[in-house]
């Protein structure tokens, strides 16, 4: 209760607003999801503040895939609420569009689009969605692929990239429509080990600039030096969440003390 | 010869070091005509016996269709139906309407040549190749046309097509907006040339002019509509999907010939009174409506092939369905139907002869009626020469497919 009450007027989205503190980017209230008979996500309440970062770990089948894609809709849910920064997840299109266009999101296999040039890639979104002119588009591409390190591959196709490079473009494509949060699912998972770090210096980049991160990954490393907080999820429930510290030298549950030892071998 | 175990099945998925078959050497590329003769066409006993059967079968049927070609058919009959074969009965004084549309046409097709910057690649396979095509071409065409008026016409319209690449080449920039915006335009400038300001009505157009016409229509309309029913057949409405399974399968569950003959007989009684239509419209629309439910299906294929994390990724971006189909999903799904597609749009092309039996004059209905009077008895000649005509092109929409499918190979997953 800050004090929102003359924004909950505004529309009618807006019930949850009543809940949302100042620098909260995502509520997650209560959030259940089921796949046919198989229930994925049992009730997860989570909350997010602007500028965290947050590792989500939790054996496969545990629903961290599925929990960070409810929260740009790729997943509907089935029941509770997600706000995405002051705006409700509903059947609504337009806010779903309008939630989309603030996160980006960057996928186990890439999943760039090997029809256009990296180029095209990173300015599809821009010139498309936010309807930028083209030479701003491009000039945003340019600087991107400067910022992931890669910007003589601009005009290659995906398919000429190996796995490293193509997922930091699929960053870069991620980060050209300025989004306010990005989730990462498992972006590590498909790289051949010896890329993985350039991936991972990239992320680590990103959240030095306050950007807000979700990440799903089991990349120790990355949890403990970069996140602010583990979240660890077992069979649809949230069952532990602590500074990483605190996660991995003194874990609460029985079911975390397990998983920790089966990855940290 | 091979050092490879003969055995795959019981041979061991670890090869011992000293075992390992370092030096397979690549079957050898034969070198002289009589190894290579030797190696693919005499292998064993049943591969010659195979070969010679074969061999003689070909020859004898080869040479006698070559003698009956060259020596014993009479050609007069197709020399002096020329005309009707190319455009039916199309009154003689609007021809030049024909010409128009055709310079433009070649105009066109050679600046966009030019433009796109291919050459002919060269060996000598292919130089000889077409070589011996241009020759046969010249060769047929030296005894079929006799008036040298066409053959100005001819010559002129070769200078102009390697005037127009040469254009195409030094203003390729300029060149590449226009050829777009002219093969968009070159539909309604064809039709108008020939229709319009009191041109000649399509009822009197025939020939290949008119096969062209209804395939091209065919073709250009029937796309798009297919594309929209394969979309509309993936709908989240169930009213918009059932409508376009409906229409593909009761289009699908007739044969064309059918629909042709309902277009003629039936369609005016469905219309709404006041609106006629001519036939040839009818029968257009006849052929779009059956070739988008196929172009629906090929479609529909194509977009299985798209990997569900396209539409996740452009999802995720903010992208509208509508965008997402048409700037992500549809160019990688029709990329793959090209093959399927082109192919279809070949065999509709050479469905147009049934043009011929709901009463229009057709390149298949002027073989049929050449032969008549004094040249009774001429029949295998005009239909082995509207055959000739329709291979020709479906040939050339084989050979440009397969340059298309080379060109759009670029980026492959």
């Amino acid at each position: 209760m800050n004090g929102d009450g003359e924004r909950a007027g505004e529309m009618r989205i807006v019930d949850a607003e009543v809940e949302r503190g100042p620098d909260e980017m995502i509520v997650a209230d209560n959030v259940k999801k089921w796949f046919g008979g198989f229930q994925a996500l049992d009730g997860i309440s989570l909350t997010i503040r602007r500028g965290e970062v947050v590792v989500v770990m939790g054996p496969s089948g545990s629903g961290k895939s599925t929990l960070i894609r409810c929260f740009n809709r790729l997943e509907r849910h089935d029941a509770g609420r997600i706000v995405i920064d002051g705006i409700e997840l509903t059947d609504d299109i337009r806010n779903i569009e309008r939630v989309r266009s603030e996160i980006g999101m960057v996928f186990q296999s890439f999943n760039l689009f090997p029809h256009l040039t990296v180029m095209d890639n990173i300015m599809l979104a821009p010139r498309n969605v936010r309807h930028w002119p083209k030479q701003r588009s491009e000039d945003k591409a340019k600087q991107l692929l400067e910022r992931v390190g890669i910007p003589e591959q601009a005009k290659k196709y995906p398919a000429q990239l190996s796995g490293g490079p193509q997922q930091r473009v699929a960053i870069a494509r991620a980060l050209a429509m300025e989004p306010k949060i990005m989730l990462f699912d498992e972006p590590t998972s498909a790289l051949d080990p010896e890329m993985i770090k350039e991936v991972l210096d990239v992320m680590e980049e990103l959240a030095r600039s306050e950007m807000t991160l979700i990440v799903v990954t089991h990349e120790v490393g990355f949890a403990k030096h970069v996140a602010h907080r583990v979240v660890f999820l077992d069979e649809g429930k949230l069952v532990e969440e602590a500074p990483p510290d605190t996660f991995f030298s003194n874990p609460q549950s029985e079911r975390t003390k397990l998983f920790l030892s089966q990855i940290l071998i | 010869m091979s050092r490879l175990p003969e055995d795959l099945e019981r041979a061991p998925l670890v090869i011992a070091e000293d075992e390992r078959p370092l030096e397979v050497a690549p079957a050898k590329e034969p070198t002289t005509p009589a190894e290579w003769v030797s190696r693919n066409l005499f292998s064993s006993r049943a591969s010659g016996i195979v070969t010679v059967v074969v061999g003689v079968l070909l020859l004898y049927v080869g040479l006698r269709l070559l003698r009956w070609v060259f020596v014993s058919a009479d050609w007069a009959v197709v020399k002096s139906h020329l005309r009707g074969y190319m455009i039916g009965r199309f009154p003689q004084a609007e021809i030049w309407r024909i010409w128009v549309a055709v310079y433009f046409l070649v105009a066109l097709a050679g600046v966009s040549w030019g433009a796109s910057g291919l050459r002919l690649t060269w060996s000598w396979g292919k130089a000889i190749t077409r070589g011996l095509a241009t020759l046969a071409a010249l060769g047929a065409l030296l005894y079929l046309i006799e008036s040298t008026r066409i053959w100005l016409a001819l010559l002129s319209l070769v200078a102009l097509f390697a005037g127009a690449v040469a254009a195409g080449r030094t203003w390729r920039f300029v060149a590449r907006r226009l050829v777009i915006g002219g093969w968009l335009l070159s539909f309604p400038v064809v039709i108008l040339v020939l229709r319009g300001f009191g041109g000649v009505a399509p009822l009197e157009w025939g020939g290949l002019l008119l096969n062209a016409l209804v395939a091209v229509v065919g073709i250009v309309l029937s796309f798009p509509l297919g594309i929209l029913l394969a979309l509309g057949r993936r709908s989240t409405f169930p009213a918009v999907r059932l409508l376009c399974v409906g229409i593909i399968e009761i289009v699908r569950g007739a044969p064309l010939y059918s629909w042709l003959l309902f277009g003629v007989f039936v369609l005016p009684f469905l219309l709404p009174p006041g609106l006629r239509l001519a036939e040839i419209i009818r029968v257009m629309i006849m052929f779009v409506l059956f070739s988008s439910a196929y172009v629906a299906e090929i479609v529909r294929g194509g977009l299985q092939g798209v990997h569900q994390g396209q539409y996740e990724a452009a999802r995720a971006l903010g992208l509208p369905t509508w965008r997402m189909m048409a700037l992500v999903i549809l160019p990688q799904a029709l990329r793959n139907t090209i093959p399927a597609m082109i192919s279809h749009f070949i065999s509709l092309f050479k469905d147009t002869s049934l043009l011929a039996i709901v009463g229009f004059l057709d390149v298949l209905r002027i073989a049929r009626i050449a032969p008549q009077a004094r040249f009774s008895g001429s029949l295998r000649q005009t239909l082995l020469f509207a055959a000739f005509m329709f291979w020709v092109v479906s040939f050339s929409m084989s050979r440009w497919s397969q340059r298309l499918e080379r060109r759009l190979g670029v980026g492959e997953r």
